[in-house]
């Protein structure tokens, strides 16, 4: 390993609001947002709560009410215009960054700065669609007589990426990591290794994403993946009474430099990156492996990439859907990786507060791991009751718990099976 | 990344082209002048009469559950499912898989326009979206796993189910440098320690209702793009470890254009390239300025090679552009007797791949 990768710069988008700030207040206070869904009528889904960004329309002036760049206001203008905003994970994605490019204080070094972003899928605009259908068939012809924004049928995966390059004057390549949930772990894991191998000097990574959406929340409803009871605690993690996910929505964003760069320019680090592992289930579409066996070997990757044994690690982040098969599984991985450790280490999942953020997930959950070095809490997990003696380990309830750990693991695990683990360290 | 600390032997191919399931004569195919497009039937109830470069028939399920997973499967999915195979027989991969990485480019949702529109069709009233019949009536309309064609990372972990490869694993959106950086992962995911064997590559379908329907209303029809599919993988293997190669992969890099014009981003690159040893050249440009860019450095750089042009013959491909790109130019070294073959990818999402391999025998 030639250099250290730390993180110098860190924004938060969630539902709790925007700022990584309020994002661990809330969690150091226990606080958990999930409820009714307000930026669409979802009154006939059968999904009809989420971890929602408290925001109806993403709007530029929003974004500007967001303590943005005032200089971006003719950009952001222009977002809308053209009807990029109709995404919502676009504003979120961008706002982070510009939080996450403020706090590093790097705000002129971006020339050679590589992306390295996770992003969800792109909005299916089904509005824009309506007018073309006729005697149930899509008349694509009829297309050219429309007059419709920019962006139509379904905003580009991309376009958050390119916003944010944009916005921050970043000339690097850029990386769109479409790993699903998995994808916001394996952007950080990325960025580290282009700083660790000196192919970069400065990466903004992350991720960010909403599907909060019809189609987002009506396709994961199909799906059967939502708990089916629309309440604030649609999501229990771990909880034995579990019954499914909160979508949630938002994004969160990292400056990664190298540890010697940081220091010459001053720049206090959040954390350094110091392993990451990832693997694939190779199993079905629709469910893990309920041994939680190529999960298990991603998080011993990750140790053995930090040169650190299992008992080192004073926290997890468990990914913790609060789904009935993923939490079991997870829990049997952290056992298989940690053997006897297992019992000892203290380990929650934020999605009950926030809801599974998708794509952005991954990042959201280790903006949630810096609680640990930040303010020596260990974030609990929202709605987590009754324990399951399926899931008995050391799982922090409700309340947050005081306590320093120098080493923390955060845990992802997609759907179709791509699993990611990441390492962080508390910087002396 | 650049020129490769060790070059990284290329074990395996695959290419899923128009005009077929090989990668070995694909570049006598395209240098042939004999590619031309035909009507599409994929886009037929859609966009009728547009010529395109379509995989003509997509392999059948061999088993069970190969059957049961294509209904979930979106079509870059299936091609990307046959590359995987072909790629794994080339390369002599059996099972056991667990360690084999596996990084893909992958495009945008390809799901199934009969399903999108049959929930259209269930919640539209007098050509407006009623939410209210929608979530009544218009998710009814579509299968539940529908989600699953829509997730572009099932690209990737389709195939790594229907296989088995657990190693370490990316799917990154490409609309060209995607494809390239999930090159440079594997590489590094090989040479970091990460895996000793890795699949690298792209699959993706401008052949797509939506897709083409975006790509025409930007201008690109107009220009004279023609719409393509395909999927390629590379085979890549510890350089100790590998006892054959079809080439080495020796140079490796994305660079980007969003802060200089993309002939001086070729002109950066060029130190670094070794042009002398340079036998041919492969591009796969994304449209007429790029291919215009990539002509122009190759004339004044590598004069009197050879330069084959992969998006002019099996049409824009999107995320396996690049990678179809680098199965042609493994063709070409092993049908011309070459020693090295510079690949030059341009994607619209703006910057520049550049990939060399060398020969290695077998």
């Amino acid at each position: 390993m030639n250099r250290r990768a730390v993180i110098t710069g860190v924004g938060v988008v969630s539902a709790f609001g925007v700022g990584a700030e309020r994002f661990w207040d809330a969690l150091a206070a226990g606080k958990s947002a999930v409820g009714p869904i307000r930026s669409f009528d979802a009154a006939s889904f059968p999904t009809r709560v989420a971890g929602e960004v408290p925001v109806e329309r993403t709007s530029a002036e929003w974004i500007l009410e967001q303590q943005a760049p005032e200089h971006l206001a003719d950009s952001f203008a222009a977002w809308e215009r053209d009807g990029v905003l109709r995404d919502r994970k676009v504003a979120f994605g961008a706002l982070a960054a510009c939080e996450a490019w403020r706090r590093a204080g790097c705000e002129s070094d971006g020339r050679d700065a590589w992306l390295c972003l996770a992003l969800g899928l792109e909005r299916a605009l089904l509005e824009d669609f309506a007018p073309l259908l006729d005697a149930q068939q899509i008349r694509w012809a009829k297309e050219a007589g429309l007059s419709l924004p920019r962006t139509r049928f379904r905003s580009p995966v991309d376009i958050t990426a390119s916003m944010i390059a944009d916005g921050l004057g970043l000339g690097g390549p850029r990386a769109v990591h479409t790993s699903a949930c998995a994808a916001g772990a394996l952007a950080l894991a990325h960025g580290a290794r282009l700083i660790e191998s000196g192919a970069a000097a400065l990466v903004v990574c992350g991720g960010a994403d909403s599907m909060v959406n019809p189609l987002g929340i009506g396709g994961m409803a199909r799906l059967g993946a939502p708990s089916p009871r629309n309440e604030h605690d649609a999501c229990r993690p771990f909880d034995r009474r579990r019954d499914g996910l909160a979508i949630g929505e938002g994004a969160a964003i990292f400056v990664l430099e190298a540890a010697e760069r940081a220091r010459a320019r001053g720049a206090r680090p959040f954390a350094e990156i110091l392993g990451w592992g990832s693997t694939q289930d190779a199993y079905k579409a629709t469910a893990p492996r309920s041994d939680g066996k190529s999960a298990s070997r991603a998080i011993q990757r990750a140790l053995e990439r930090a040169q650190l044994g299992a008992s080192s690690i004073g926290y997890v982040n468990a990914h913790g859907t609060g789904t009935p098969l993923n939490d079991p599984a997870e829990v049997r991985a952290i056992r298989a990786a940690f053997g006897a450790a297992a019992e000892r280490v203290p380990v929650s999942s934020i999605k009950g507060a926030v809801g599974h953020l998708m794509a952005a997930s991954g990042a959201i959950e280790i903006a949630a791991c810096l609680l640990a070095f930040e303010r020596n809490t260990l974030p609990g997990t929202a709605h987590h009751e009754e324990r399951d003696p399926e899931c008995d380990l050391d799982i922090i309830g409700h309340a947050p718990r005081n306590l320093r750990v120098d080493y923390v693991l955060s845990n992802s695990f997609g759907f179709g099976g791509q699993n990611a683990s990441v390492v962080l360290g508390r910087c002396s | 990344m650049g020129a490769l600390a060790r070059p990284v032997p290329i074990v395996g191919a695959a290419a899923v082209s128009a005009y077929g399931l090989e990668w070995r004569g694909l570049s006598r195919i395209v240098r042939s002048n004999r590619c031309a497009p035909v009507a599409s039937t994929e886009l037929g109830a859609t966009h009728p009469g547009t010529p395109s470069f379509e995989v003509q028939a997509l392999a059948r399920a061999t088993s069970v559950a190969e059957k049961r997973a294509r209904l979930l499967m979106s079509r870059s999915a299936v091609l990307a499912a046959m590359a995987t195979s072909a790629v794994l027989g080339d390369a002599g991969w059996s099972e056991p898989l667990e360690d084999v990485g596996f990084y893909l480019g992958v495009g945008a949702s390809g799901g199934s326009l009969d399903q999108l529109t049959s929930m259209l069709a269930a919640s539209v009233e007098n050509h407006r979206l009623s939410l209210t019949r929608f979530g009544n009536q218009g998710l009814l309309a579509c299968n539940p796993l529908f989600a699953f064609q829509l997730m572009n990372n099932f690209t990737l972990c389709h195939s790594a189910i229907l296989h088995g490869t657990q190693g370490p694993n990316a799917a990154f959106f490409s609309r060209g440098t995607g494809t390239l950086i999930a090159l440079l992962e594997a590489v590094e995911a090989i040479l970091d320690g990460e895996c000793d064997r890795a699949l690298a590559g792209g699959a993706d379908s401008s052949v797509h209702a939506v897709t083409w329907a975006e790509l025409v209303r930007d201008g690109w029809a107009e220009r004279g793009l023609v719409p393509g599919e395909g999927a390629a993988l590379l085979a890549l293997a510890r350089p100790a470890t590998s006892e054959r190669a079809h080439g080495f992969l020796d140079y490796a890099a994305v660079a980007a254009c969003r802060t200089r014009p993309l002939l001086q981003a070729l002109a950066d690159a060029q130190p670094e390239l070794g042009c002398a040893s340079i036998d041919a050249v492969v591009l796969a440009p994304w449209g007429p300025p790029a291919r215009a860019a990539l002509v122009a450095f190759t004339d004044a750089a590598l004069p009197g090679r050879p330069v084959v042009d992969v998006e002019r013959a099996l049409g824009e491909s999107l995320a396996a552009s690049p990678a179809l790109a680098w199965a042609v130019a493994l063709d070409l070294m092993a049908t011309e007797g070459l020693d090295r073959v510079l690949i030059l990818s341009h994607g619209l999402d703006g910057d520049l791949g550049v990939v060399t391999i060398r020969s290695g025998g077998a």
